[in-house]
């Protein structure tokens, strides 16, 4: 995330080092971790695909009928639109088929969590994962470079990066730490809706079972507006960030660490 | 080096050196194989959609195979065995008060019947110990039975749910009284009375494991809000069980037959759960 260490790289390669010239690489992500990382996009794709064809078996939401449409429901305009733009979604009146594909996709989604925990613990990055009490003033540090580099950009302005020397900046421990949390609501929910009987309990925490439903729907939403800013900054950020993901190490390491390796 | 301070500090990364070349080549190996990854997922992935979503997307192609049948039932059948395992005889379901009744909506699936079957209406039994086929008419079942009330939820699989207030005898009371065959371990419960949209009679059946059946708050339901059944609700007798589907609480039943081999379900034929356990 840092920009001062492509600097470093270059340091390396203009010969810092003696002889064979070597690049200091830092793990960053265990293997379970990115496996987990990425089944989570098709798993996630598909729980929300037939979970939008679930809703629309019974909407939450509804306005008057549309008296030329007979529509009821606010989320099939929105529906009604993305069927017609957006092929490969599962329209409504087809529930017996959107059953069975977030069955089979629930079921992968909390083995995956699973895999994604094992990788955690593994390999021991839970607690860069963990907020902090800094993070409160922090966080808004970050949020104000995010939001300001692309007009310091415009106007050729320097835009310094807020220093920390964590694995991740405030801003990604919060978003980082709670899209696991939100995934584990999803499966509380879920349950809780799947099972109001059996594990009625589990929907008197929610608030019974209509308003589990809608937490259930709700939580969907965390994902959606998790992943717009996650792909945009990802790619802002560069190779390296992409690359961690896929191969588990990056060349960026701290700079305190690259200077007591050239020491 | 500094030591973490405690459990829940950060640990500082591992790091390695590495020759450029080494470095270029475990990159372009791994992120071939994320791609060749990649590819496979979104090609197996498209293949499990709905046929009707494929041929939204210009798939003229049939692209139903056994073996994508296979994969998407066993996610069901999985489900249902977490299902079959949740439930317990002894797990009563939540009863409520008379101030939360909310409405319940006619959800026959078809046209309602013609309230003419009520007259001449009996319930066949068969696959009884006795080896008899036994038809009891409405006061048979009310005289002999014992009532129970109850105010429990009805959810259906497509989300909605209604709270309502029951009345009806035990299915295990009469499960006592007619005994089934010594292997019985399911009921087919069905109604003749059923019609499809067009109002063609369409019978109606539905399988119910035994220990479903004997569980003290599935009832064989007379009234409903404290009023005889209606023709929209299933008169004269249905069946309520609140710790499965709505889809299992068939309306106007006619006949229960009781078999060792899991019976014909008529929404799992149509591509639904067949234990729908809640």
């Amino acid at each position: 995330m840092s920009h001062s260490t492509s600097g470093c790289n270059q340091q390396n390669s203009t010969g810092t080092l003696p002889r064979q010239q070597h690049v200091l690489v830092g793990k960053r992500h265990h293997l379970l971790v990115r496996w987990s990382h990425w089944l989570n996009v098709p798993i996630l794709f598909g729980l929300i695909l037939s979970g939008i064809s679930i809703y629309w078996a019974a909407p939450v939401y509804q306005h008057k009928p549309n008296p030329t449409t007979g529509n009821f429901d606010v989320a099939a305009d929105i529906g009604t639109w993305i069927c017609s733009h957006v092929p490969r979604s599962l329209g409504p009146g087809m529930l017996a088929s959107a059953l069975r594909l977030h069955w089979l996709c629930a079921y992968l989604f909390m083995l995956n969590g699973m895999l994604y925990v094992g990788g955690l613990v593994l390999g021991g990055g839970w607690q860069s994962l963990l907020p902090r009490r800094t993070d409160v003033f922090d966080a808004p540090k970050m949020f104000r470079y995010y939001i300001g580099f692309p007009f310091a950009k415009l106007i050729h302005r320097k835009w310094l990066h807020p220093r920390f020397n964590t694995k991740y900046n405030a801003l990604q421990r919060a978003a980082y730490f709670s899209v696991p949390v939100a995934g584990c609501l999803s499966v509380a929910t879920g349950w809780a809706i799947h099972k109001p009987m059996q594990l009625h309990w589990l929907a008197a925490i929610f608030g019974g079972y209509n308003a589990a439903r809608v937490w259930h729907f709700w939580l969907l939403w965390i994902y959606i507006l998790f992943v717009a800013p996650h792909l945009i900054l990802v790619f802002a950020d560069g190779w390296d960030t992409l690359r961690s993901m896929i191969v588990g190490w990056s060349t960026r390491v701290d700079p305190p660490a690259v200077i007591a390796h050239d020491q | 080096m500094k030591k973490p301070e405690s459990f829940f500090a950060e640990q500082p990364p591992q790091k390695i050196e590495m020759a450029p070349a080494r470095l270029h080549q475990l990159t372009r190996r791994d992120v071939l194989l994320f791609g060749a990854g990649a590819v496979a997922t979104l090609a197996g992935g498209g293949f499990l959609l709905p046929q009707e979503t494929l041929s939204r997307l210009g798939v003229r192609r049939n692209m139903g195979s056994p073996g994508k049948e296979w994969l998407l039932n066993k996610a069901l059948r999985i489900d249902d065995d977490v299902a079959e395992a949740l439930y317990s005889g002894n797990r009563k379901v939540p009863t409520y008060t008379k101030s939360q009744i909310t409405p319940l909506k006619n959800n026959y699936n078809g046209a309602t019947p013609d309230p003419g079957y009520i007259s001449g209406w009996n319930l066949t039994l068969d696959g009884l110990a006795s080896g008899l086929c036994i038809s009891l008419d409405i006061r048979n079942l009310t005289t002999r039975f014992s009532m129970h009330e109850q105010i429990t939820r009805l959810v259906c699989v497509e989300g909605w749910s209604a709270i309502a207030w029951w009345a009806g005898l035990r299915f295990d009371d009469l499960l006592r009284a007619y005994p089934p065959i010594s292997q019985a371990k399911w009921a087919r419960v069905e109604s003749l009375v059923n019609l499809d949209d067009s109002g063609n009679p369409e019978p109606y059946y539905m399988s119910l494991d035994l220990a479903t059946a004997r569980h003290p708050q599935t009832l064989l339901v007379t009234h409903f809000n404290g009023q005889p059944l209606t023709v929209d609700h299933g008169a004269p007798l249905r069946l309520l069980v609140p710790v499965k589907l709505g889809l299992k609480n068939v309306k106007a039943i006619t006949k229960i037959t009781y078999s060792a081999e899991e019976p014909k379900d008529y929404w799992a034929e149509r591509g639904y759960s067949r234990y729908d356990g809640i």
